[in-house]
């Protein structure tokens, strides 16, 4: 989201190393103080297209891509 | 009608067997909660703010613990401050206020008494002092600069705020360059659309009876969409753990998201422990309507630019949800929702707005049609003005596998072209719509989620079997696992009994929501009957004297070659000599829900006398990946294409200057009834999700999404009128007639 910019001085794209999400935001934090708790709550990520609620042991590969959602429920 | 990708290839998935609970159904057994009567039983009735924002000053309850009956009172002083950042906060002050009541009906306490009307009687005796405190109602008075704070406690999510605001999420979505893209287009539209809150309208109202024992664990029977979440938030309501709190869910009457949350499981419980006797709460409807949570109201500005041929270039949308006394994340959900355009270019920004209105609630797509209301009536405004079919319109933009929505994810394999070829190519669209009317199209977009499921499947001595879950079956959904159970281990659908088990006799299971029942907790069924069948080979193996490798299962049989078919029926009677009972159980967190689209037809006259709209004939097309049991997809189609449609037409809160709800019945709230309605036609669009052993997607929510602008739009063509404010009653009708 737009709104995670500001936890990265504005930066929209940014490599990080993690063999699994939690990994990846763990480091993100360590970087950008206050973006793995932003990331952490909301807790459902799309990884490869599926989306996964509580994904922190989820094994990501170099090329994944990760995309922190809302933590979606439903009528 | 199906339009299916792949022919079925089926003996059971597919077909339509008489639902294994509509015996009881339809002769009146079924079971609800409110049909329980345990001896003893009390009746527990509620004392409700009359004022929308006010801190309570006193509650004396002791003229109503003398009176006659009476055996038990709470207040917010019988239930535990779990702290503001405890998750279950919101809910635990919500069922019952503490120091502050944040809306007209918010409760303040209940009496439990030997009859309801001697618990009325007591309510009454009870007096509460308040000291009156400013309050808003409205998106723009909650967000106007110095409006007063609704909830003291509300931070906005994720961004760490250091002052309690009423804004509960402010969500920021863009990509591409938006500014330039409506500099180059040759066509902007741009409009303000407005939305009332509307409630889930189930028949059956919130209703629970709970017996807490003398050793502390309490017994629940409720009507609910989950009822593992009625015991965790039961549980923490009262500071209990989960173990002392089991739930067993009754019949629904009805959810729709409404019942995905508790209002009056924990004031039972509470109840109950205090007078040593079964407590039974069964909400009135006027109850129903003041304190139970609404959808939000809406106000949504959308900008779409696009090229003279059709090419929508840019989209920019301003959204905020009015959720009510509580936060939540409706706003972030409704830009998420937005999914159903490539849409180069892309702006967003979405608030979730408190104010002092009952905290709402889910409702099938939450929070999406809102925004499809918004930007499928644009989109249809401007293919009039390009003078485009709105389906081709639709089509030469329609998101496909690889586009991303606006959150930036990537759709997997999606059915939203092949939704409206289906539509397209339907005997509804291709037939000339009839004198004096007018047709509109919409469509709708939604996620689906998966989430936890756990299944036990037992094959029984005599070769039947039965499926046990802990997804509440608010849509058929046990017809769904009983036929890919039946489909797994080539059973007869027939002999397989599907259950649905309290919260001590199956594997935890999320609630009924997201439309992930028959995907998540299907795919929990699968893999049961697949270990299953695994045994079964093995037994059979030894049996046949051959290895396990050798034999395969085909058409309810284990098979190897050179010997003839071990039935399952034969296996399961020579159980107890091969290795005991035949049962497997499984859980599983699931991913890789398939979104679901669906696409709208309508047509419709407006009485340019009075206002009134009339639909004459409409068609839901919706892709629902696989249809398990096509008659309970219809269902699900259908029930929301009548609820999208009552929500464009008719259905709204009236509030007065104070807050209070003015409409807080089916009398004067008025939701669409057999008589005000056509047959809705369906077409089943099977594009298979692959993530799912049968392909299944999930088709409870979408079918509510298109509603509202597939009637704004019929009127638009019918009377010349943009409806840009939900509902489309005749008064609001009549008035833009006039000013047209």
């Amino acid at each position: 989201m737009t709104d995670h910019r500001r936890f990265t001085d504005g930066e929209a794209v940014i490599e990080v190393d993690g063999a699994t999400v939690g990994a990846v935001i763990a480091e993100l934090e360590r970087r950008y103080p206050g973006l793995g708790e932003a990331l952490t709550e909301g807790s459902s990520a799309g990884i490869n297209g599926e989306i996964h609620a509580e994904p922190e042991f989820v094994a990501v590969a170099p090329d994944t891509d990760i995309y922190f959602v809302a933590p979606l429920a439903g009528g | 009608m199906t339009a299916t990708e792949n022919p079925p290839t089926y003996t059971w998935v597919g077909t339509r067997p008489i639902r294994h609970d509509g015996y009881d159904k339809v002769t009146g057994k079924a079971r609800f909660a409110a049909d329980l009567d345990l001896p003893g039983q009390l009746r527990a009735v509620y004392v409700r703010s009359p004022h929308a924002h006010a801190r309570i000053v006193s509650i004396n309850t002791a003229a109503a613990e003398a009176m006659p009956g009476v055996k038990a009172v709470v207040t917010g002083a019988d239930f535990p401050d779990l702290g503001a950042a405890d998750p279950e906060y919101d809910v635990s002050v919500n069922v019952m206020a503490r120091d502050t009541v944040y809306y007209h009906g918010h409760a303040v306490a209940a009496v439990a008494a030997t009859s309801r009307e001697l618990a009325a009687d007591a309510a009454a005796a009870i007096v509460v002092e308040y000291e009156e405190l400013p309050a808003v109602f409205t998106i723009d008075d909650a967000m106007a600069d110095g409006a007063p704070l609704v909830n003291e406690t509300n931070f906005t999510k994720f961004v760490k705020a250091d002052e309690p605001s009423n804004l509960s999420t402010i969500t920021n979505l863009e990509r591409g360059e938006v500014d330039d893209a409506f500099a180059a287009a040759d066509l902007v539209v741009e409009r303000e659309f407005t939305t009332a809150a509307v409630h889930q309208g189930y028949i059956e109202p919130h209703a629970c009876v709970v017996d807490t024992g003398a050793d502390g664990r309490a017994s629940v029977w409720c009507s609910s969409q989950g009822h593992f979440r009625v015991r965790s938030s039961t549980a923490a309501v009262l500071g209990w753990d989960v173990s002392r709190v089991k739930v067993t869910p009754a019949e629904i009457g009805g959810g729709f998201g409404g019942k995905t949350t508790i209002y009056i499981e924990p004031v039972a419980a509470r109840l109950s422990e205090m007078a040593g006797r079964p407590v039974k709460i069964v909400m009135t409807r006027d109850e129903v309507f003041r304190a139970t949570g609404p959808a939000p109201a809406s106000k949504v500005r959308v900008k779409v630019g696009a090229t003279n041929d059709g090419e929508l270039t840019a989209l920019e949308a301003w959204m905020a949800y009015n959720v009510g006394a509580f936060g939540n994340v409706a706003g972030l959900v409704g830009a998420m929702s937005v999914a159903s355009y490539k849409f180069p270019n892309l702006k967003l920004e979405a608030y979730s707005v408190l104010s002092n209105l009952p905290k709402s609630a889910a409702y099938r797509s939450p929070s999406a049609p809102h925004a499809a209301f918004a930007i499928e009536s644009v989109v249809d405004e401007i293919a009039q003005k390009l003078d485009i079919d709105p389906i081709e319109l639709r089509l030469k933009n329609a998101a496909v596998e690889g586009d991303v929505t606006a959150m930036g994810m990537p759709h997997p394999r999606i059915g939203f072209v092949e939704c409206l070829e289906a539509v397209r190519e339907s005997e509804h669209y291709q037939s000339p719509v009839p004198d004096g009317a007018a047709r509109g199209i919409a469509a709708g977009f939604w996620f689906n989620i998966g989430e936890q499921s756990s299944a036990t499947v037992h094959v029984n001595e005599d070769g039947t079997a039965t499926v046990i879950t802990g997804s509440p079956d608010i849509g058929g959904s046990r017809a769904s696992m009983a036929l890919m159970a039946a489909e797994e281990l080539g059973l007869d659908v027939n002999s397989i009994t599907p259950l649905v088990a309290d919260t001590e006799s199956v594997g935890f299971t999320d609630t009924t929501e997201g439309s992930r029942t028959t995907f998540a907790t299907g795919m929990a069924v699968v893999q049961a009957c697949r270990d299953l069948i695994d045994d079964m080979r093995s037994r059979a193996a030894t049996t046949l004297s051959v290895d396990v490798g050798e034999v395969i299962w085909a058409d309810g049989a284990a098979v190897a070659e050179g010997h003839d078919p071990v039935p399952l029926a034969s296996i399961a009677a020579q159980s107890k000599r091969t290795g005991g009972p035949l049962t497997a159980s499984a859980s599983l967190n699931a991913a890789g829900a398939g979104p679901s689209f669906a696409v709208h037809c309508g047509d419709l006259a407006v009485d340019e006398e009075t206002g009134h709209t009339k639909v004459l004939r409409y068609t839901a097309a919706q892709d629902a990946g696989t249809a398990i049991h096509p008659s309970y997809v219809e269902g699900q189609l259908q029930g929301g294409s009548v609820q999208g449609i009552g929500w464009a037409l008719n259905e709204e809160y009236v509030l007065n200057d104070d807050g209070s709800l003015d409409n807080a019945s089916f009398l004067d709230y008025r939701i669409p009834v057999a008589s005000d309605l056509p047959m809705i036609e369906t077409i089943i669009v099977e594009v298979p999700n692959p993530s799912h052993p049968y392909g299944v997607r999930g088709v409870g929510e979408t079918g509510i999404v298109p509603p509202m602008a597939t009637i704004a739009n019929a009127i638009s063509r019918a009377a010349g009128i943009r409806m840009t404010a939900l509902p489309m009653s005749p008064p609001h009708v009549l008035t833009a007639l006039n000013e047209r």
